[in-house]
């Protein structure tokens, strides 16, 4: 499903970000990327939806090298690729509902899918309750799970997740953790960078460790350190 | 690139009530600059109406009459071509003469209807070599007196001035209006710029779920021009006020000779709408084109 080929990300001409990476996730799988600040995990990721191009490797996408991909195309990979980050991204002045829909709105979806879509993806990540609420009246815990099902109400092959319980309390966390791993059985594959310790261990799922822009670890049913 | 239209629709209106200063702002500018360019464009048609026989290389005119035989107009031709005092003739016969009426008197159809070609003086422009007035008196008076010529006429020394003053001055108000559209695209690129930067937060989110480059850019676009558009209405009110004004105080006033020579047909008001419907879209576009490629990364 993704795969990097000798990837090296260099920002700005010096800052080496990535360094030679060399990954091979398949479809349905739950990797870990943990590693110390600056490491390059964010920076994995944003290669994956094409935020950033590698300077030099290739990266592909479900087979495709998105490398190659022509710029009026990107939207479309990200179609596929769901987004879920540590600080939400909601739209304060939208509803619960209204910032799920949105997402099938840009992509210029129908409104009957529209109506369809979205309380069955609300009711899935146990918010259906809330639909009429605005962000700032959720807890961080319900605003997180906001916007995993805007990242998800497009049934994407796959779902990037940058630290998504970086803001949450641990029992908040756990929640979450459960909403993603459902997700991932749906044969979703999902990518998280996460500093979460108790997480990486409990769960027990591929890890890949970065240490100075470049991969040091990829181990199976892997653990923090 | 299938972009709903309501979609764009509402979300222009929002962009356009969210930055109201702004919008009106960049409208006016785009009004007044439109307007200095109509005016501009109708006097100058209105110069080279009225000024049509005055071309700056014509200074005598000599009008056959209408009864005049081909054998005279030849006769005086050959005169005129082997005269040493003429640098430079040019013979206006009926169809030449008669496409030049309607051309003045364009709006004025049942004028125009009412003449047949036949009706119409054919004439010889002369450019003598000199332009010594004298001079220029001397060859006319030889012709004066030819079988056929109806009369003598001398493009006056005064005309020409007026004649270049309005255009030196229609020239600074052209400057002037071409200054206030280079202002217009600066004030719809900035206001779209602002307009960017309040919806930052819905173009990352747009961007993240893969809306299309058009869907994001769009609802932009159509606000510049919407800035440009309105603004050409404006400035169309004002080039049809500015015509009838002139109609009612310079063309049908015997008091201001010259001003009164002035004039353009509703033909070119219409072509000055025109142009000023595409200037305006040409300069909202180019504003928010500039805005959204370097504002909106995609």
């Amino acid at each position: 499903m993704i795969k990097l080929d000798n990837v090296t990300k260099i920002y700005k001409g010096e800052h080496v970000a990535l360094r030679d990476a060399s990954v091979d996730i398949a479809k349905g799988e739950f990797v870990f990327l943990v590693g110390p600040s600056g490491s390059g995990k964010s920076t994995f990721l944003r290669l994956l939806n094409r935020e950033e191009s590698p300077e030099q490797g290739r990266i592909y996408v479900a087979g495709k090298d998105i490398g190659e991909l022509p710029g009026y195309k990107v939207p479309y990979l990200r179609r596929n690729i769901g987004s879920v980050f540590q600080d939400f991204k909601l739209l304060p002045n939208k509803t619960v509902y209204e910032n799920v829909a949105f997402a099938l709105e840009a992509i210029g979806r129908p409104k009957s899918a529209i109506k369809e879509a979205v309380p069955q993806i609300l009711e899935l990540v146990g918010l259906a309750k809330k639909a009429g609420n605005m962000p700032d009246e959720l807890s961080g815990g319900e605003q997180q799970r906001v916007s995993i099902a805007r990242a998800f109400v497009n049934r994407p092959l796959i779902l990037l997740a940058d630290e998504p319980t970086g803001n949450l309390d641990p029992a908040t966390s756990v929640g979450i953790m459960k909403l993603l791993d459902r997700i991932n059985r749906t044969g979703t594959t999902v990518v998280m960078a996460t500093h979460d310790r108790g997480i990486v261990d409990t769960m027990r799922r591929r890890v890949i460790e970065l240490d100075r822009s470049r991969i040091v670890r990829d181990q199976a049913r892997g653990v923090y350190e | 690139m299938a972009v709903r239209l309501d979609y764009v629709l509402k979300e222009t209106g929002s962009n356009l009530r969210r930055n109201a200063t702004l919008t009106i702002a960049a409208v006016l500018t785009v009004a007044v600059s439109l307007s200095l360019v109509a005016a501009s464009f109708l006097i100058g048609k209105g110069i080279n109406n009225s000024f049509l026989g005055l071309r700056s290389d014509v200074q005598l005119f000599i009008y056959m009459k209408p009864e005049a035989t081909a054998e005279q107009i030849k006769s005086i031709k050959k005169d005129l071509d082997e005269s040493p005092q003429v640098r430079k003739v040019d013979f206006y016969g009926k169809d030449k003469t008669f496409a030049e009426f309607k051309r003045l008197f364009a709006d004025q159809p049942d004028l125009v209807s009412t003449i047949k070609p036949d009706e119409l003086p054919q004439s010889f422009r002369v450019l003598p070599k000199s332009t010594d007035a004298d001079v220029v008196a001397a060859v006319g008076k030889q012709f004066k007196s030819k079988a056929g010529v109806l009369r003598v006429e001398y493009a006056a020394e005064y005309a020409r001035q007026v004649q270049r003053s309005l255009r030196t001055l229609n020239t600074w108000v052209l400057i002037v209006g071409g200054i206030l559209i280079a202002a217009s695209v600066l004030l719809i690129f900035n206001t779209i710029r602002t307009a960017v930067f309040a919806r930052r937060r819905e173009i990352e989110v747009m961007r993240l779920v893969g809306a299309s480059n058009w869907f994001i850019r769009l609802p932009f676009m159509v606000e510049g021009l919407v800035h440009g558009l309105s603004g050409a209405l404006l400035a169309a009110l004002g080039a049809w006020g500015f015509d009838a004004l002139w109609k009612k105080n310079f063309v049908n006033q015997v008091a201001f000779e010259l001003l009164n020579q002035i004039r353009w047909s509703s033909g070119d008001l219409w072509l000055a709408i025109v142009v000023i419907f595409f200037v305006g879209a040409l300069t909202g576009a180019v504003g928010s084109g500039i805005a959204v490629s370097r504002f909106l990364k995609i």
